[in-house]
């Protein structure tokens, strides 16, 4: 098998006069990876071009071995693909449905309905396979739409938005199967989703794009560490001012509904400074302690939004 | 048990890359028109000028024993090229064809495009061609079915019953009249069909507009006839441009004074001007928003 799932080079996009991507460098490896990033970035493009319904004007790349350029439908063999829209076709019953799009991808009639059977299983649908899927729930079709990407088994998976329209306890089963699927079973995983809590539960990795460029890329944990440090701080004594001598010192604060202090320091930021604030201002720290930036937190700074 | 735990197995099979992929794409077509409310009936009713005409067969060879009943219809049992033109040009047929496009063609592609279903198609290996194909094959194959198959069943049966060959000695261009004519008809009617169903992402509308090209274009006709009474407004009907060419395909004496090759250049634009349709309205590229 491929080392990386898909490796980019310089990938360059435009419709008409508006570039939607730009020397877009990217590599992925195996597990799960977050593709991030605001409306507008160019993440659909970027998933346009890796199913081969676009060509770069520039730059090359390869999706699991194949050139996006040259060999679209050898990348669709080998991928499977999750829209974000409600997709399905009436009148059909989920094993037909499942079935049909297995032998569209190539496989005999027989050996696309047993494995439909499967896959509806796996995913939980074996109880309600022969229902027909008007009938279905918002958290069924995304289960059926997870189905019929996994159906030919797919060595990557493209997940557009997989929890959209879900309620909590229907998305924590399929953030678990994800998991599972990207973990367990040797499938590779993009996931392309706007909830970065979901990124966090299910990757590894993430490319974050803004404005047709990478703005980061890598390991979740190593990028999180990259700039600053977060602590939590409870303080006894005049808020306010300690506050803005915070915000002259250039740390970031965010403060909890439950009076819990969340201080962003900068890179070279010695933490004993806060004490030394704290100490001139007569206030006590009563609570210290280091945690862990969140991928919220990570993604509003890189995009540059609050 | 979690659903996780239910385990996922991997499938040790090769897809195949030297398939036909429009085939279960005209399957599947073909499949939910049986499901449809009425089909049968609808197809049912669409072979019952097949079956008159089957036995319009058998009674032109023993006219002598049917004298009494066909009176002076004589004239309508002779097996000949008019005979074909009158089973495959009759209103009745046209009208029941039209009804079996609308239920099982009006939704074809605006099913899809209502259900975001496109983008399903086209992310696995196949081709805009591959999934016309497929859509087109579905209506070919039941309108192949009222023409192709009864004209065939025509011939067989005049073979059998006279016990000769004579029909075919006669007139040996049939056999490629009947098959050129169902094909003709096949592809236009298919392609009719589904440019209209491609406009709508509802099938509703899709069917009323597939109904109403039809019959107001024929609305036309006998309006701008009744005032200016020029044959040439034929042209203006979908339905007397298929009657025209029909006769002219089967060698037979036209409906209306005028060439039937223009009819004939009328079918053809109206068949690529559907065609282009389609290739506008169904694009790979627009499948992901």
């Amino acid at each position: 098998m491929e080392k990386s799932s898909l490796e980019l080079r310089d990938i360059a996009f435009s419709y008409g006069p508006v570039r939607a991507l730009q020397g877009v460098t990217v590599r992925i490896e195996e597990g799960a990876c977050g593709l991030l990033g605001p409306n507008g970035a160019g993440k659909s493009t970027l998933l346009r071009i890796l199913l081969g319904f676009l060509r770069p004007d520039g730059g090359e790349g390869q999706v699991l071995g194949h050139d996006i350029r040259k060999d679209a439908f050898g990348i669709r063999r080998l991928v499977g693909y999750m829209p974000e829209d409600d997709c399905f076709l009436p009148g059909m019953d989920a094993v037909t449905f499942t079935a049909y799009f297995g032998e569209l991808a190539g496989m005999p009639r027989q050996e696309a309905m047993k494995r439909a059977h499967d896959v509806l299983y796996y995913v939980g649908l074996g109880e309600a396979r022969y229902r027909l899927l008007e009938t279905y729930s918002a958290g069924m079709k995304q289960r059926l739409k997870l189905a019929q990407a996994l159906v030919h088994d797919p060595k990557l998976l493209f997940l557009d938005e997989p929890t959209a329209n879900l309620d909590p306890q229907g998305r924590v089963e399929i953030l678990d199967l994800i998991k599972d699927i990207s973990s367990k079973k040797d499938i590779r995983v993009l996931i392309s989703s706007h909830i970065l809590t979901d990124i966090e539960v299910t990757c590894a990795a993430v490319v974050i794009l803004n404005q047709g460029r990478v703005a980061a890329q890598g390991d979740l944990a190593a990028l999180r560490q990259i700039d600053y440090s977060l602590y939590e701080l409870r303080i006894k004594g005049e808020k306010e001012p300690y506050l803005q001598a915070l915000g002259r010192a250039r740390c970031r604060v965010q403060e909890t509904e439950d009076g819990l202090l969340k201080v962003y320091l900068p890179a070279a930021f010695d933490r004993r400074e806060l004490f030394r604030l704290a100490a001139g201002l007569g206030v006590q720290i009563r609570h210290f302690v280091k945690s862990r930036t969140s991928l919220e937190d990570f993604f509003a700074k890189t995009v540059g939004v609050d | 048990m979690p659903i996780a735990e239910q385990g996922y197995v991997h499938w040790d099979g090769r897809l195949d890359v030297h398939r036909r992929p429009w085939r279960p794409i005209a399957r599947l077509g073909i499949r939910l028109a049986f499901r449809r409310k009425f089909f049968k009936f609808v197809l049912g009713m669409a072979f019952l000028p097949t079956l008159v005409f089957a036995a319009g067969v058998y009674i032109s060879e023993r006219i002598d024993d049917f004298q009494e009943m066909i009176r002076n219809a004589g004239e309508f049992l002779v097996v000949n090229p008019e005979w074909f033109k009158h089973f495959y040009a009759s209103d009745y047929l046209l009208f029941w064809m039209l009804i079996i496009m609308v239920l099982a063609g009006a939704g074809l592609i605006s099913d899809d495009l209502r259900h975001n279903a496109l983008q399903l198609y086209f992310a696995r290996p196949l081709r805009k061609k591959d999934y016309l194909q497929g859509k087109l094959f579905t209506l070919a194959f039941f309108l192949l079915l009222l023409t192709l198959l009864p004209g065939i069943l025509f011939i067989l049966l005049k073979i059998i019953f006279s016990g000769s060959f004579a029909f075919l000695a006669e007139y040996p261009w049939i056999p490629a009249s009947v098959a050129g004519w169902s094909l003709f008809v096949a592809g236009f009617f298919s392609l009719y069909t589904l440019a209209i169903s491609s406009l709508s992402r509802n099938r509703r509308y899709a069917s009323i507009l597939i109904i109403a090209a039809y019959f107001l274009s024929d609305i036309f006709f006998g309006i701008f006839f009744g005032i200016f009474r020029d044959p040439h407004f034929a042209l203006l009907s979908i339905k007397s441009n298929l009657q025209q060419v029909a006769a002219a395909f089967l060698g037979a004496k036209p409906f209306f004074d005028v060439p039937w090759e223009y009819s004939a250049v009328v079918l053809v634009a109206l068949a690529g001007l559907a065609a282009y349709v389609l290739t506008r309205r169904v694009r790979g590229t627009e499948v992901i928003r």
